[in-house]
């Protein structure tokens, strides 16, 4: 197991000296006091969330105060891996709505594509701008070794959880400034910034200003991340629209306003393919703008992410990530996946089967850690059952070995603890491809657990990459 | 600004002017509870429903009036949809929509009273409480009106402004429409008990129970009283400063002149008349007429606001 503070029991790691001197002088008092700041303070923001349950209470994420740091070095190949993941997902994207030269050369096989429900067919032969197909790509990343790190899954349509990376800085700098003068923390407030700026260099062809209008389009106050809808579009100076303040009119995008119609160059959206255009999509969807499909396909709007980009994230698709690094790229990954059995494999399934009670079996299309199955932390009927939902339907389920997680120290019941975390930093595509100075690190607040998710009791931590 | 935003900007402030408008009639209504109750006004209960426009909506859930049903239903009822409560639920969730279009202290003021009320609603309260409750969600309606002072001047703040003259208006209205039934057999000069305690409540209901006083010389008549509540534009909850507001704000509206236009158009007749004609002359035309007319133009005035600039 890896600790990212201890080196061994008695030695901290060089980076972590600091932090643990601090977290020795600070009394269970303080911590207390911190503690009761940070969650008045997450409350009146209002960055909350709701789950799916039916108790519609607003939640917010358990917020531990000990950052997770990374060195310059460390973070300057993670860097690099993520960005080359990403520029690799892009290539992918725009190959496959196009010449398909992956497919012609027996790679991926088609039927993996064009039968998957996010593939989509009326994308072929279009090129957004740039060929960007998902400017915001967010990566999940665990980390089992010193110099080991594993892609758990991408996320090409619309990650969420920067608001959550960019809250949790703003409030540790409030709450303990002395650690910011201690520490050479690399600031991520620029990250709004960056984003819009991405987004404007994503102007569809028929934009003739150097200034596009760029709006967020959010599925609502009901979403659980709409406050991060909020908080990026305030932060980003631009409208935060609902499919209702949309409407297309000849070759363009409207937004309503009480000026009358004013037209959108870029529009961020945060709601899925289905709800976008009834008139291409879904049909009985009531929420969507009619039309905005035809307005997109000639060039008088653009939007990010592209329909269709969900299926470079499908976890059938993510086995072949390395493969479409060396395809497109022409390079060695510098990530790496965790070797995934996909049980539509005879094979596969065979060998997933005979090894249950050691592998994490999970939903293809699965997410939230929900209808998983942790095999070495799992009772023997939870066992069977997954047995037979394989039996039934080997197509839905993928296997993986279980990680090994690095430990955070993690402050439970004001002692510091580990606890197991991950990663997610977010990747941006546009006129450059950049990454945010920091991520999301998500910690499962659970002793012994490894499900980081906040809506199963899943926190998170302030992510720190210290200056050179 | 998108017409949505210019919308919910408007409703946010229209539902923390209800939110108050409840707060004051509640508390009407129990300095009325803690008077002897001779014959006459034990009903206050049932004329503060009135007043909030509440009435059909407390029947169908309750069989009598009593003051603690009341107090529940206007201040907490999740059913009743202008119960401070729910407006400051809803002023909350407008606010989650546009917190983009005004500033950081405006939605710390809203988001902070929408915590406090969550957890007074979940504590068992006793009657003795509600000044407490009243006074309470005063000081939170006057934070966030004054978090407004740090606004950009631009048609957001018009709009929020539109929207808090509109909803005074229709309510200093209703109020005089309630309390004019009551008054309206007795003389002009009012002496008796009884008819102070109507006039009060009226004056305290309209937060202008001392400013009356400073504003007016003499004995209390039922004239002074409606000429300070409908004509006096230095009484920021009479009709005639409601409207003034009301105009101001529409024309300071940088959008759409022709829009704003069209509903001036419709405000011009009124607000020349409130502002040259005399009480006298109002109550010879009837006070009620005059007031039923004054809450449809408002009413109407609404209406344009709503489809010329969030449609």
């Amino acid at each position: 197991m890896f600790n990212e503070m201890y080196q061994s029991e008695s030695l901290i790691r060089n980076h972590y000296n600091n932090i643990n001197e601090w977290l020795e002088k600070m009394s269970a008092k303080v911590i207390n006091e911190k503690n009761a700041e940070a969650e008045t303070h997450f409350r009146n923001i209002g960055i909350t969330f709701s789950t799916n349950s039916e108790t519609a209470r607003e939640r917010i994420i358990p917020f531990d105060l000990i950052p997770r740091i990374f060195t310059f070095s460390e973070w300057s190949k993670l860097e690099k891996g993520v960005i080359q993941r990403a520029k690799a997902l892009n290539a992918f994207l725009a190959d496959i709505y196009n010449q398909g030269e992956i497919i012609k050369a027996n790679i991926i096989p088609k039927e993996l594509i064009f039968k998957k429900k996010s593939y989509e067919v009326s994308m072929f032969g279009f090129k957004p701008p740039r060929s960007i197909y998902s400017p915001i790509i967010g990566i999940d990343l665990v980390r089992t070794n010193h110099n080991e790190y594993f892609v758990l899954e991408d996320n090409c349509r619309t990650p969420s959880g920067v608001s959550y990376m960019l809250e949790n800085r703003e409030i540790m700098m409030r709450m303990f400034p002395d650690l910011f003068h201690t520490n050479r923390v690399t600031p991520i407030d620029d990250y709004p910034t960056r984003l819009l700026q991405t987004l404007m260099s994503l102007a569809p062809i028929k934009c003739n200003t150097s200034e596009p209008v760029c709006v967020l389009l959010t599925p609502g106050p009901l979403n659980s991340a709409y406050y991060e809808h909020s908080f990026l579009s305030d932060q980003m100076g631009i409208e935060m629209v609902e499919s209702t303040d949309l409407f297309v009119e000849g070759e363009f995008l409207y937004m309503k306003t009480v000026d009358g119609p004013k037209k959108v160059d870029v529009v961020y959206r945060r709601i899925d393919d289905d709800f976008l255009d009834p008139l291409c999509f879904n049909p009985n969807s009531v929420i969507g703008i009619p039309g905005i499909m035809d307005v997109y396909r000639t060039g008088g709007v653009n939007i990010c992410s592209a329909p269709g980009a969900g299926i470079a994230d499908d976890k059938a698709i993510y086995i072949y990530v390395p493969e479409m690094i060396k395809f497109y790229l022409g390079e060695q990954p510098i990530l790496q996946n965790v070797q995934t059995w996909s049980c539509d494999k005879d094979d596969d399934l065979n060998y997933v089967l005979d090894n249950l009670s050691d592998l994490v079996v999970k939903e293809v299309d699965g997410s939230g850690g929900y209808g998983m199955l942790i095999g070495p932390k799992s009772s023997k009927s939870l066992i069977e059952e997954f047995r037979r939902k394989l039996s039934i339907n080997p197509r839905g389920y993928i296997a993986q070995p279980l990680l090994d997680l690095s430990f955070s120290p993690t402050l439970i019941k004001n002692q510091v603890e580990g606890r197991r975390v991950d990663l997610r930093p977010f990747c941006l595509m546009g006129e450059h491809a950049q990454l945010s100075s920091g991520g999301l690190t998500r910690v499962a607040m659970n002793e012994g657990s490894f499900v980081v998710n906040s809506s199963q009791g899943g926190g998170v931590k302030d992510t720190w990459v210290l200056a050179e | 600004m998108l017409s949505r935003t210019a919308e919910y900007l408007y409703w946010i402030s229209r539902y923390m002017e209800r939110a108050e408008t409840n707060a004051r009639l509640l508390d009407v209504g129990y300095r009325m509870s803690l008077f002897p109750n001779p014959n006459g006004y034990n009903n206050e209960w049932e004329s503060v429903l009135a007043a909030a426009g509440a009435i059909q909506g407390y029947k169908n859930k309750y069989n009598i009036i009593e003051q603690k049903k009341v107090e529940d239903y206007l201040f907490f009822d999740e059913d009743n949809p202008s119960s401070v409560y729910n407006c400051i639920l809803n002023a909350r969730s407008n606010a989650l929509v546009v917190r983009t279009s005004f500033t950081p202290e405006s939605w710390l003021a809203i988001n902070k009273t929408y915590q406090e009320i969550q957890k007074l609603k979940n504590n068992n309260f006793n009657a003795s409480d509600l000044p407490n409750l009243t006074e309470w969600t005063i000081e939170q309606v006057n934070l966030f009106r004054g978090s407004l002072s740090s606004l950009l001047r631009n048609d957001g703040y018009n709009f929020l402004y539109l929207g808090l003259f509109v909803e005074r208006a229709d309510n200093s209205a209703r109020l005089l429409d309630v309390k004019y039934f009551v008054l309206l057999p007795k003389p002009q000069y009012i002496g008796g008990n009884i008819d102070n305690m109507q006039w009060s409540i009226l004056l305290r209901s309209l937060s202008s129970f001392r400013a009356f006083r400073w504003a007016y010389d003499g004995d209390v008549t039922s004239t002074k009283i409606a000429d300070f509540l409908v004509l006096n534009s230095d009484c920021p909850r009479s009709l005639s400063f409601c409207i003034q507001n009301i105009v101001k704000h529409l024309k300071n509206l940088t959008c759409s002149p022709e829009k704003v236009n069209k509903i001036y158009n419709n405000l011009k007749d009124l607000n020349i008349k409130i502002q040259e004609e005399k009480i006298e002359s109002i109550v010879d035309f009837g006070l009620h007429e005059f007031v039923t007319q004054f809450i449809n133009k408002i009413s109407s005035v609404d209406s344009d606001i709503q489809r010329e600039f969030f449609n």
